[in-house]
């Protein structure tokens, strides 16, 4: 026996010794951050080329005699004729804990300036999405803050919901919101010591915008306080395409680890239509053949297979959840444009934002009518359910008579009432940005408003009767706020103890 | 230069006729390109370069090219060749060159399979390495 180990260890020493074989090919062209090489014979696809200098690409395109790589960074140092050679790695980028309140690049560079990644974990960028064996039906809420949409447009942990809009909408806003309330929610749990509760962790990534927007989102999630919980994934529009079509994959990845490891992250793309494009010029440089629009034919699947990752992973998984947010900017309204349609219909619901709503002061500009969120009810909390489950069949009613009610006159009193609580509704929904709600303060102001209680108020005093309400909830009845919140249901005694509360708060508003 | 999808197409198929047993038949090259020479088919300039470049990646693919520091003796480089057929169980011609710049060692490249051994790749490696 010890001769087979000394055998072996022989052929160690040898193989420490000896030369390994490489793969090399030669630069051919160069130009638009894609080379096309001569060569490369083993390339395997999305392998990593190194053109040495700590210059990396990617290889997209194998084709008979050469392949099309993709330049991570500055492609103007590579030379025509130039050699470079395979490194048999997928790109990879750090992930864990490490990055939270960190700003990085599409390949996880910190941006910062806070020195370097504390992180010794490696995720590649590209991954197949949690099969159907790992995955279970999703049915735990990620409260966003926005009273609409928790109450009506429900988004449950691991599911992909869809904010579509035109432009300056306040579509990001809808994402920061849910980050700044995940923050809260997450501090407010640490120090309250919940261990039951599960932190939920979240991912901007922002794809081919303006750096000053960028900073913007940055400076809000400071002064709110969300950055411990959140990383900032940066691909601005002076980055190249190449980076603005991995800077999704990179976020995925490190929402991925979340995920892997029982916790829960949220990741928002902002936004998909900007990344479309980019892959666009990818491809089109790449010459692989256009299809509608210029966009080449796997437009759909970059993004089904993006949102695919996101996912609910059963108890034997991990129960690990990565809940998605893209965001796509329509031109004009039209929502039958190419991409729009696709994210649609990849999507399990979208919140549609409106500009005529927008401007009429409605905002967020939600439409109710076109959003949907086809998870439902699944991903509310019990109480929400009480409060809001005639919500948004009373707000779609009231539409419908404000539109008839425009030709008339003479209605009779019980479509004047509806059309009164209508008008309260949509007023209640009014919510200012960067200040999301408590669910439990949801909760009450929602029974408020089902329970006639706004109905002697008149709309243009509703705002302040509301955030007065709100203010009597939060410091002067702060202990049924904190049994709403324990329970998660209105039982008998709630309901009363609650009623009992907003009288008491009727009587003193004036 | 631009070479179209037809041009491309016929230089794949002239290439395809210049094997024999899937090994590049000289005589057929030759023959193929006076023949194409002297009918003078359109778009003749970019057939016969992709047409060319088609041929020199199958010689490259066939050939071993060996650079050393200083020349190889006879004995040194009959075993080269014997163990680059070994490898690759087809003949390969190797051609021996020197190259000062490779400081001690011997590189060999077939095609794009690089086997380098020298001084000068070692350097560069624990250059980067460090």
């Amino acid at each position: 026996m010890a001769n087979i180990l000394q055998e072996i260890e022989q052929q160690i020493a040898g193989a420490k010794r000896g030369v390994a074989k490489q793969n090399v090919g030669t630069v051919r062209e160069i130009g638009d951050g894609v080379a096309k090489i001569e060569g490369l014979t083993d390339a395997m696809l999305n392998e990593m080329i190194d053109f040495g200098n700590d210059i990396y690409g990617i290889a997209l395109n194998l084709e008979e005699t050469e392949v099309g790589a993709i330049i991570l960074g500055e492609y103007t140092h590579i030379k025509e004729g130039q050699e470079c050679r395979t490194t048999g790695r997928l790109l990879s980028v750090p992930v864990g804990k490490g990055l939270l309140g960190r700003v990085v690049n599409a390949i996880g560079q910190p941006l910062d300036g806070k020195g370097p990644i504390q992180s010794d974990t490696f995720y590649p960028v590209e991954k197949i999405a949690p099969g159907i064996i790992k995955r279970r039906s999703v049915s735990q809420p990620v409260q966003t803050g926005i009273m609409a949409v928790d109450a009506m447009i429900p988004i449950g942990r691991g599911q992909r919901e869809l904010i579509i809009g035109d432009r300056s909408t306040g579509k990001t806003t809808i994402g920061i919101d849910t980050i700044i309330n995940q923050a809260r929610m997450n501090r407010a749990a640490e120090q309250a010591g919940d261990k039951s509760y599960r932190p939920l962790y979240c991912i901007y990534v922002a794809i081919g915008q303006k750096q000053s927007n960028i900073v913007r989102v940055i400076n809000v999630l400071e002064e709110q306080g969300a950055m411990p919980y959140t990383i900032v994934v940066a691909a601005s529009a002076a980055d190249t395409a190449t980076n603005q079509y991995l800077a999704p994959f990179a976020g995925a990845a490190m929402g991925e680890w979340f995920m892997d490891n029982g916790m829960d992250a949220l990741i928002i793309f902002d936004d998909l239509s900007k990344h479309a494009v980019a892959y666009r010029q990818v491809s089109l440089v790449l010459r692989r053949p256009s299809g509608r629009e210029a966009y080449p034919g796997d437009v759909f699947y970059l993004h089904s297979r993006l949102l695919e990752r996101s996912a609910r992973l059963s108890e034997k998984a991990g129960n690990g959840s990565l809940t998605a947010l893209p965001i796509i900017e329509t031109q004009l309204g039209d929502v039958s444009a190419y991409i729009p349609t696709n994210v649609i219909s990849i999507t399990d619901g979208q919140i549609y934002l409106e500009t005529d709503l927008f401007y009429q002061g409605i905002r967020p500009a939600i439409s109710v009518g076109l959003s949907v969120s086809r998870v439902g009810s699944a991903a509310q909390v019990k109480a929400m359910k009480q409060v809001a489950g005639r919500i948004k069949g009373e707000l779609a009613q009231f539409r419908e008579l404000a539109a008839f009610a425009q030709f008339g006159s003479d209605l009779d009193a019980k479509t004047q009432a509806q059309l009164e609580r209508g008008k309260r509704i949509v007023e209640v929904f009014k919510q200012p940005q960067y200040n999301p709600v408590p669910v439990e303060v949801q909760v009450g102001v929602l029974w408020a408003v089902q329970n006639g209680f706004f109905d002697d108020v008149s709309v243009d005093k509703l705002k302040d009767c509301q955030a007065r309400m709100t203010d009597y909830l939060t410091s002067r009845k702060s202990d049924l706020m904190a049994k709403i919140l324990k329970e998660k249901a209105l039982n008998d005694a709630l309901i009363a103890e609650l009623k009992a509360a907003v009288t008491e708060f009727k009587q003193t508003y004036r | 230069m631009k070479v179209s999808k037809e041009a491309r197409h016929v230089a794949r198929s002239l290439y395809r006729d210049s094997l024999t047993d899937g090994r590049l038949d000289e005589n057929k090259v030759r023959t193929i390109v006076s023949g194409l020479a002297a009918a003078k088919p359109r778009e003749l300039i970019p057939i016969l370069k992709t047409y060319e470049r088609l041929v020199r990646l199958e010689i490259e693919r066939n050939t071993a090219r060996v650079e050393s520091a200083a020349a190889l003796d006879g004995a040194m480089q009959q075993q080269i060749t014997a163990q680059l057929q070994q490898i690759y169980r087809r003949p390969i011609a190797a051609e021996f060159g020197v190259n000062p710049e490779l400081i001690g060692g011997v590189r060999v490249r077939v095609g794009s399979d690089v086997w380098d051994g020298s001084v000068a790749n070692r350097l560069r490696e624990l250059g980067a390495a460090l």
